[in-house]
C-alpha cells in the first residue's frame, strides 16, 4: 500500500514535471540597434519580432510552448553589441536573432557559433556568410545574391557600356558596392564614376554633377532611403537622363513619398519590401500598419520572418533542440502554403543563405509596377 | 592626515583590489567583458584627466587615440605580431601626435581648443574609415587574438580580465608617481595660473606638450587593450562620441582627482548596463542621472567628497580655534 502511494507520488511528480517542461516559454534573445546610427533598422526589426510573436502565441505557441523574446539595445555599436551577445548567450536562449548592422553581425556571430546557438541576423554584407559559421541565418538576401541580378539587368536589358555608381559610405553600401563592381567587370560595363557619400547627406549637387560630366549610359544609386529620395530630387533638377537603378532601398515606398515625382523612372531589384505584389506581404504590411501605426522597411519583414524560420524549423524537428536547429534549418525549404508567416517560399542553403523570389519593379506615376518577377533559384 | 585614517585608506584600498580580483572569478562572460571595458575605458579616461583635469587642456581627441591604439593591435597582431611590441608602436605614435597637437593648446585655450582636437578627432575617423590598404575601412578587423602573458593564453574571459586589470595596476601606478613627480606637480601649477607658474621658471610650453602627449599616450594603451577585448574593431566606435563619452567619465568622476576617471568610467560603462532593466527608457534615465549629479556637483563624484572633507575639515579648525580662544579668554 504504501509503496502504492509512494510510486503515485513519483509518477504526479515526473508528470508535472513534464508538462512543465511542455508549457514553459522557449526563450528566444535579440540584440539590436534600438538606439544610435541604427535605431530605425532595430526598431523595425524588433517590432518585426514581436508582431510575429503576438501572432504565434495566440494561435497557441510552438508545439504547444509559447515563445518569450527579450530585447536588448547594442547603440549600433558592434562593442556593446558583443556585450550583449555575450549576456544574451549566458541566458542560454534557444535562438539568438540580431543584429542587423554587419559590422556587429561579424563581432558576435563566433560568440553564437562558439555557444553552439543559432544565430538568425539581418546583415546584408556579403562576407558574413562566407566564413563558414555553421550558425548563422540570414533573414534576407546578401549582396552577393541580390547583386548579380542588378548587374545582369544593367546589361541585359538596359545595355549599358558604362555606369555610374553612386553609394553611402558604410558597411552596407560599400559591399553593395564592391560586390556589383566586379559584376561589371564580368560584363566588361566601365565604371564611369564611383562616388561615396555619408550617411545623412543632404546635398547632392557635386555629385549629381561629377555623373552628369561622366555621362554614363546607367546611374546605379545604393543609397539608405532619405538620402535615396534627396539624390533623385538632385538627378531630376539637374535633367540627368541616363536610367536609374538600384537595389531595395532606391524603390520603396518611403522614396516615393519623398521624393514626389523625381522618383518616377527609378527602377531597381527588390529581395523583401512590403511593396511586393505577394497576398500574404500584403496582409503582413496592414498587420504591422494597424499595430504601430507606420509601413515597416524592410527590416519589419526581416524580424517578423526570422520569427517564422523559427517556428517552422523546430514544428519540422517536432521538438524544442537548439543543438539541432541550425542542422535543421540548413537545406530546409518553408513553404508559404504550409507556413504562411513566412510570406514567400524559402530555402536555406548550407551556408545560411536563402533563395527565394525576387522582383524588378519600375515606379510609374508615384507607384511601384513590377516589371519582372525574378522565380526562386531551386 | 593622521596616521589611523592613513591606515584605514591603505586597508580601503587593500580591499578593493582583493574585491576587484576574487569577486568577478563568479562572474558569467558578460560582467567580466564589462568589468574588463570598465579597466579599459579607466585607462583612457587617466590619460584624458592628466591632460584635462591636471594640465587644464579641454581635449576631445581621446577617442581618436584610443582608435589609433586599437588599430595598431589589430593590424599588428592580426599579422603575427605580439602585442608588447603594438603596445609600443602606439605609445610611440600616440606620444608624437599627441605632442603635435598640443601645439595649437600653446595658442588657443578652451572652446577653441576643443574645436582643434574635434577636428583631429574627425580626421583620423576618415582615417580608419577610408584607408582600406591600412585599416580595411569599413568593413573593419576581425579575429584579434589576444595575447599570451608569461606563458599564459588570455583566451577566456577570466583571464583576459586579469589581463586587462593588471594593466591598469601598472597604469595607476605609473601615472600615482608622474602626478607626484616634480611634473605633476608643474602640471598643476600649469593648470592653476600659467602666469605664475612661467614665473616660477616652470617652462608652460614644454609641460603643456608633455600633459597631451602623455594624456594622447594612455589613449593609445587603452586602445591595444580594447581590440583584443572586442575581438573586432571598424570605425564606428571611435567616433567623436567616445571622445565626449571620454570627457564625461572625467568631469563625471571628478576632474583633476587621481580616482576621478576610476568612477566616472565605471558611471559611464556600469550604469547604462544595471540600467538596461528599464528597456527603452534607460538611456533616458542615465542621461537624466548624469545631469542631475553635474548640477549638484560640478566637480564630479570625488567634487561632493573634496567639499565634504574640506567642510569637515574647517568645522575642526572652527571648533578647534573656539577652544583655544576660550581658553585665551579665560587665562589669568
Amino acid at each position: 500500500m504504501r509503496s502504492g502511494i509512494f510510486a503515485g507520488l513519483l509518477l504526479a511528480t515526473v508528470s508535472a514535471a513534464t508538462a512543465f517542461a511542455q508549457g514553459a516559454p522557449i526563450k528566444l534573445a535579440d540584440v539590436a540597434e534600438l538606439s544610435g546610427g541604427g535605431a530605425t533598422v532595430g526598431n523595425n526589426w524588433k517590432n518585426g519580432i514581436d508582431l510575429a510573436i503576438e501572432e504565434i502565441n495566440a494561435k497557441g505557441g510552438v508545439l504547444g510552448r509559447k515563445l518569450e523574446v527579450t530585447h536588448a539595445d547594442s547603440q549600433s555599436n558592434p562593442g556593446v553589441a558583443r556585450a550583449q551577445v555575450q549576456k544574451a548567450l549566458d541566458n542560454e536562449p534557444y535562438v539568438l536573432l540580431g543584429p542587423g548592422y554587419s559590422g556587429s553581425v561579424k563581432v558576435t556571430s563566433p560568440l553564437a557559433a562558439e555557444a553552439g546557438i543559432t544565430q538568425i541576423m539581418g546583415g546584408e554584407a556579403a562576407e558574413l556568410t562566407q566564413g563558414g559559421n555553421k550558425f548563422l541565418f540570414r533573414t534576407s538576401f546578401g549582396q552577393q545574391s541580390s547583386m548579380p541580378k542588378v548587374a545582369k539587368y544593367i546589361n541585359d536589358e538596359l545595355k549599358a557600356k558604362s555606369v555610374a555608381i553612386v553609394w553611402v559610405n558604410n558597411d552596407f553600401g560599400k559591399g553593395g558596392r564592391d560586390v556589383i563592381t566586379k559584376e561589371f567587370a564580368k560584363y566588361n560595363i566601365k565604371v564611369a564614376a564611383d562616388l561615396s557619400t555619408e550617411a545623412g547627406q543632404a546635398d547632392f549637387a557635386a555629385d549629381v554633377s561629377k555623373i552628369k560630366a561622366a555621362a554614363p549610359d546607367a546611374v546605379f544609386v545604393y543609397l539608405n532611403e532619405e538620402e535615396s529620395a534627396r539624390i533623385l530630387k538632385e538627378l531630376k533638377r539637374q535633367a540627368v537622363a541616363a536610367p536609374l537603378v538600384g537595389e531595395t532601398t532606391l524603390v520603396g515606398q518611403k522614396v516615393v513619398e519623398l521624393a514626389g515625382d523625381a522618383a518616377n523612372g527609378a527602377r531597381g531589384h527588390v529581395g523583401l519590401t512590403t511593396d511586393a505584389p505577394v497576398d500574404l506581404v500584403k496582409a503582413f504590411r496592414e498587420k504591422f500598419v494597424k499595430k504601430y501605426n507606420y509601413v515597416p522597411d524592410h527590416n519589419g519583414l526581416k524580424g517578423y520572418l526570422a520569427i517564422y524560420m523559427v517556428k517552422a524549423t523546430t514544428e519540422k524537428m517536432g521538438k524544442v533542440d537548439a543543438k539541432k536547429f541550425a542542422d535543421t534549418l540548413h537545406g530546409l525549404t518553408i513553404k508559404a502554403a504550409s507556413e504562411p508567416g513566412i510570406l514567400m517560399d524559402v530555402t536555406f542553403d548550407e551556408k545560411g543563405d536563402i533563395d527565394r523570389q525576387g522582383f524588378l519593379v519600375e515606379i510609374v506615376e508615384g507607384k511601384q509596377v513590377v516589371k519582372q518577377v525574378l522565380p526562386k533559384l531551386n | 592626515m593622521t596616521a589611523i585614517g592613513k591606515y584605514w585608506r591603505i586597508a580601503l584600498g587593500v580591499a578593493v583590489i582583493a574585491a576587484l580580483i576574487i569577486v568577478p572569478m563568479n562572474f558569467n562572460r558578460y560582467g567580466l567583458y564589462i568589468l574588463s571595458q570598465w579597466t579599459v575605458m579607466t585607462i583612457a579616461a587617466m590619460g584624458l584627466n592628466l591632460t584635462l583635469g591636471y594640465a587644464g587642456q579641454v581635449s576631445l581627441a581621446q577617442g581618436a587615440f584610443v582608435g589609433i591604439g586599437a588599430y595598431a593591435a589589430a593590424i599588428m597582431t592580426t599579422q603575427g605580431m605580439p602585442l608588447i611590441a603594438a603596445l609600443g608602436v602606439a605609445i610611440v605614435l600616440c606620444f608624437a601626435i599627441g605632442w603635435i597637437l598640443g601645439y595649437p593648446a600653446l595658442r588657443v585655450q578652451h572652446h577653441y581648443l576643443a574645436f582643434v582636437t574635434l577636428a583631429f578627432s574627425t580626421l583620423a575617423f576618415l582615417v580608419f574609415r577610408n584607408e582600406d590598404w591600412l585599416t580595411k575601412g569599413i568593413y573593419g578587423i576581425s579575429n584579434i587574438p589576444r595575447p599570451n602573458v608569461l606563458g599564459f593564453a588570455t583566451n577566456r574571459p577570466l583571464p583576459f580580465y586579469y589581463f586587462c586589470l593588471g594593466s591598469l595596476g601598472i597604469v595607476s601606478l605609473a601615472m600615482w608617481w608622474l602626478i607626484r613627480s616634480p611634473w605633476g606637480r608643474a602640471f598643476v601649477a600649469l593648470r592653476e595660473n600659467p602666469v605664475r607658474a612661467l614665473s616660477l621658471g616652470i617652462d608652460t610650453r614644454r609641460y603643456t606638450l608633455m600633459a597631451f602627449a602623455i594624456g594622447s599616450a594612455l589613449g593609445g594603451v587603452a586602445g591595444t587593450l580594447y581590440a583584443p577585448l572586442t575581438q573586432y574593431i571598424d570605425p564606428v566606435p571611435f567616433n567623436l562620441s567616445l571622445s565626449l563619452d571620454l570627457l564625461m567619465m572625467v568631469i563625471v568622476g571628478g576632474s583633476g582627482f587621481f580616482f576621478g576617471p576610476f568612477l566616472g568610467a565605471m558611471i559611464a560603462v556600469l550604469l547604462p548596463e544595471w540600467l538596461r532593466f528599464t528597456q527603452g527608457y534607460y538611456l533616458m534615465l542615465y542621461a537624466v542621472a548624469v545631469m542631475l549629479l553635474l548640477i549638484y556637483s560640478p566637480t564630479g563624484i570625488l567634487g561632493i567628497l573634496d567639499r565634504y572633507l574640506t567642510e569637515r575639515r574647517t568645522k575642526a579648525a572652527s571648533a578647534l580655534r573656539a577652544v583655544a580662544k576660550s581658553r585665551l579668554e579665560t587665562a589669568p
